[in-house]
């Protein structure tokens, strides 16, 4: 693990591959996309924030597998109530558009992955200009 | 083609039987349109004719609604009618009411098309804009000469299978369901007429109102706990052994007060958990996890509070509707603040 | 900044073995058009169609439109930054192809998304088919190189022949002049003005990364903070759509040209409003970004002294968030706001239609329910393909019937339920 002041949770293969090595990235390769959010929302529970939005840009949440979410790599001692309620947010959405099944060919899949590391990689210039958390 | 016929109901105001002093009246039906029948019938043109109308005093139907109910219910369906309206109530609370249960009664039990109208404020329709639908009106009857063809066109558009607009180009009242229009100018324009009524301080109508906020301001801090008397209250569903009130496992229509005068700890034999949202196992091997009277009970001793209340309640929060939730929450206040309590600790699963 | 627009009329396209622009129907010569087009080596094929409103053509998958136009005078020349060098544009004049529109299609990545319909039910959803239009069909080179470079590739052949094409019409005598002139800040205090509501545009750009970009002046958006600009300088091709998600509610480089709200915002200016700015704020990934962003809307907003001001969106979900936080700052100030979004909620209307939300909130106008369910006939002719049909965003397994229509959500549509207020179509 690195010693970023930040960590990516993802499940995209490709954003494990990619930023290993750089930045901290806690994977979970079994996660659905509703594991993967729950999951960090297990994150903030413990008093971490998260620094990314957990929705997908405009990519619609229903169709991608793949979720990557930053959060701080420092656990603090009280839940963030704006993380709390953004990672809520995002799980609501995810549930309301449940049940519409989409082909997943493996170019879909590979396009998906980088589209998903794509959007966490836009965070990273920020993330890395960023001194305070 | 014959006309559609039509039952109307109103109430003894507008039957003209009189104000207050005779809403205790039962329902009675009367042959052919009575007051404001006559401007539906108006309304309706060559297309549908009021056969009967029921009249009910407000106060008897909201006193005996299960009766009244069935009552009007066998009034209508003898009728064998193709359209049901009931009002319009206007800004009459009671009137409301009853207009909104019939019309949907009539909706659900006969599946006859079922209009009613109201002012927005109606507490009625708060209560039944999400069931049937509800014609908008303004707060007095003087409207009337408006609302019934609203009432009217919708009813019609029913009775005929006609797809039903958006509740902006049908004017009823929002239903929860939101549809497609086309508007008559694009939505830059609409931005901008909208900005303009707004910096004007003119009425303007947003196209989507935000989710109701019910957020409610955290009270002041206790400056001293040893002088207040603590209630203990639960969504984690902590009941005596066995449920006694039946309590669901989900989406509970109901809680439970329990007494715990002399009870010092919540153990295994005494309590359980009705909720059926988590693993049960901690709950039930000791309740206190949920329900802490055991600590409570220990700074009662200690005097770090002044008193713990003899009586606990609890509900399951387990896709309990939040319209139910208020409603609990509502009646418990009401009893703790009968019973003097100062303070709630409030636990949650 | 003055800035005359000249609109030509054009009234049909056809192919032959030259280019020009005769009685308002533009001819050119697709061979020579496409030329340049192939040089980019990661470009293996390209075609140009035509659709003329009323066929019975599909096109899909889209990935941007955009109008042909030409700058006659003043300074710079269209795109800035992308196709032109970077100059300041916005004044002097510019000769606009109405009516018509050069439509980029073929896929960049295996979901793409986006359909115009030129008849049918699906037109009456999409602004685009009731233009002329000159479709650029491209199919990648299956080079390993990244879904990045493809769109770069695709986002620049779409704007230079929309360049070229728009090179006909500079010399042309154009039908009709519209004249726009925005005020200094000095002006913004005249006489004429002084006593008018002071009311921004504060415009929403979606950048996310791949897919979801937006460029200002061939400034990638996410490295920005909010900043301003003149109005007329969008009409000169100062912010251009590098953004192929969410095909419904994504702004193509035809709307920022075409910016309705500043169109209409012009239309009440000296008369019931003084519109005094135009402020472009980004929709980030990372958090702090979203609120140092809305910050700036705000304190830029209370640079100019507004009374009032009208916000609108691009995409959905994430940039929710974004809006709720721009409107929440305004409001906060005391500014009048008005916000432009469309709504996800659900087939049967009955979701939540935004992922955020706040009661500061209470002047929306929505561009519509981009879940709503509609099936698009079979066309007889398709331009591109239908093989990303059936995984277009609010497409789903099976949208693609044996017959050709297709089953979807009003989303798969480009251009239906634009949060500009381009449309009329909305949702109660």
């Amino acid at each position: 693990m690195s010693k970023k002041a930040y960590i990516v949770v993802t499940n995209n293969p490709l954003v494990k591959e990619q930023l290993d090595e750089t930045v901290g990235v806690c994977y979970f390769s079994e996660d659905s996309h509703r594991d993967l959010l729950e999951r960090v929302r297990d994150f903030v529970h413990k008093g971490y924030r998260i620094l990314t939005h957990p929705l997908a840009g405009s990519v619609k949440p229903w169709e991608t597998p793949y979720r990557s979410v930053m959060i701080t790599a420092k656990r603090e001692e009280k839940t963030d109530l704006f993380s709390l309620e953004m990672i809520e947010q995002a799980i609501f959405a995810l549930e309301k558009s449940k049940a519409r099944p989409v082909t997943l060919n493996e170019k879909v899949l590979a396009d998906f992955q980088i589209v998903d590391f794509s959007l966490i990689q836009s965070a990273l210039p920020s993330a890395e200009a960023h001194g305070q958390h | 083609m014959s006309k559609f016929r039509v039952v109307h109901y109103i109430n003894q105001f507008f039957a003209q039987i009189g104000g207050e002093e005779k809403a205790d009246i039962p329902p009675e039906k009367r042959e052919g349109a009575v007051g404001p029948g006559l401007a539906f019938n108006k309304a309706f043109g060559d297309e549908a004719e009021v056969v009967s109308t029921i009249v009910c005093g407000d106060s008897w139907f909201n006193e005996n609604l299960e009766e009244a109910k069935n009552t009007i219910l066998d009034m209508i369906r003898e009728e064998k009618p193709d359209i049901f309206i009931a009002g319009p109530a206007f800004n009459a609370g009671r009137y409301g009411v009853a207009c909104g249960s019939i019309t949907e009664a009539v909706k659900t039990e006969l599946g006859i098309p079922a209009v009613t109208g109201m002012y927005i404020e109606n507490p009625g329709a708060d209560m039944f804009r999400e069931k049937v639908y509800i014609i908008e009106t303004k707060n007095s009857a003087a409207d009337m000469r408006k609302a019934a063809p609203k009432m009217a066109k919708l009813a019609l558009k029913l009775a005929k299978g006609e797809e039903v607009g958006a509740s902006a180009e049908d004017d009823y009242i929002p239903n929860g369901i939101r549809k497609n229009f086309f508007e008559k100018k694009r939505g830059s324009q609409r931005a901008v007429d909208m900005l303009l009524a707004k910096i004007n301080g003119k009425p303007y109508t947003t196209e989507y109102p935000m989710p109701d906020f019910d957020r409610v301001d955290p009270q002041p801090a206790i400056k001293d706990l040893s002088k207040v008397t603590i209630a203990l209250v639960t969504s984690g569903g902590i009941v005596p052994k066995g449920n006694p009130d039946h309590i669901e496992s989900s989406s509970a229509t109901k809680f439970g007060e329990y007494d715990i005068t002399g009870v010092d700890d919540l153990t295994a034999d005494g309590y359980e958990t009705a909720h059926g949202g988590y693993d049960p196992v901690y709950a039930n091997e000791d309740a206190d996890r949920v329900v802490p009277v055991d600590v409570m009970r220990e700074f009662e001793r200690e005097g770090v509070i002044g008193k713990l209340h003899n009586k606990f309640y609890s509900t399951t929060g387990n896709g309990t509707a939040v319209a139910s939730s208020k409603k609990f929450a509502e009646e418990i206040a009401k009893r703790l603040i009968a019973d003097e309590v100062d303070a709630v600790l409030l636990t949650s699963t | 900044m003055k800035l005359e627009l000249g609109y030509i009329d054009i009234k049909g396209i056809r192919f032959d073995d030259y280019n020009a622009i005769e009685d308002g129907v533009l001819v050119v010569d697709p061979d020579e058009l496409v030329k340049p087009v192939l040089e980019d080596e990661l470009i293996k094929s390209a075609h140009f169609e035509i659709a003329t409103p009323g066929e019975s053509i599909r096109i899909t998958p889209v990935k941007d439109v955009i109008e042909p136009r030409v700058k006659v005078e003043g300074p710079g020349e269209i795109f800035p930054g992308m196709i032109a060098k970077v100059d300041t544009v916005g004044s002097g004049r510019t000769h606009v192809m109405r009516g018509m529109a050069v439509v980029t299609a073929g896929p960049i990545v295996g979901f793409q998304e986006g359909i115009i319909d030129m008849t049918g039910p699906g037109a009456d959803y999409t602004p685009f088919s009731q233009l002329h239009n000159l479709v650029l069909v491209m199919e990648m080179e299956d080079s390993g190189a990244s879904a990045h470079e493809y769109e770069k590739a695709a986002r620049m052949a779409g704007l230079a022949t929309a360049v070229r094409v728009g090179e006909l019409a500079r010399e042309l005598e154009p039908d009709e002049i519209e004249v726009f002139e925005t005020p200094t800040i000095a002006q913004s205090y005249s006489d004429e003005l002084k006593d008018l509501p002071r009311v921004a545009y504060v415009m929403m750009l979606q950048s996310q990364g791949l897919l979801h970009d937006t460029y200002v002046y061939g400034v990638d958006v996410k490295r920005t903070l909010t900043t301003m600009l003149s109005a007329t300088e969008v009409m000169d091709g100062a912010i251009v759509s590098g953004n192929c998600v969410s095909a419904c509610d994504k702004n193509t480089t035809y709307h920022h040209l075409n910016n309705p709200v500043i169109q209409d915002l012009f239309k009440q200016h000296g008369k019931t409003l003084n519109f005094v700015g135009t402020i472009i704020t980004n929709e980030n990934v990372y958090l702090a970004d979203k609120l140092r962003s809305s910050d700036w809307t705000a304190k830029l907003a209370g640079f100019l002294s507004l009374d009032a001001a009208i916000v609108s969106q691009e995409g959905f979900g994430n940039p929710d968030t974004d809006l709720i936080l721009n409107c929440k700052k305004l409001e906060a100030q005391g500014i009048k706001t008005v916000i432009i979004t469309d709504e996800y909620a659900g087939q049967d209307g009955k979701s939540q239609s935004l992922a955020d939300a706040d009661p500061a909130a209470d002047a929306v106008v929505t561009g519509g329910n981009a879940n709503q369910p509609i099936v698009l006939p079979p066309m007889d002719c398709v331009i591109g393909t239908l093989d990303y049909v059936d995984k277009i965003a609010g497409g789903h397994d099976g949208s693609l019937r044996p017959d050709g229509s297709i089953e979807a959500e009003l989303q798969v549509i480009t251009g239906a339920t634009n949060e500009m207020g381009f449309n009329r179509l909305s949702a109660r």
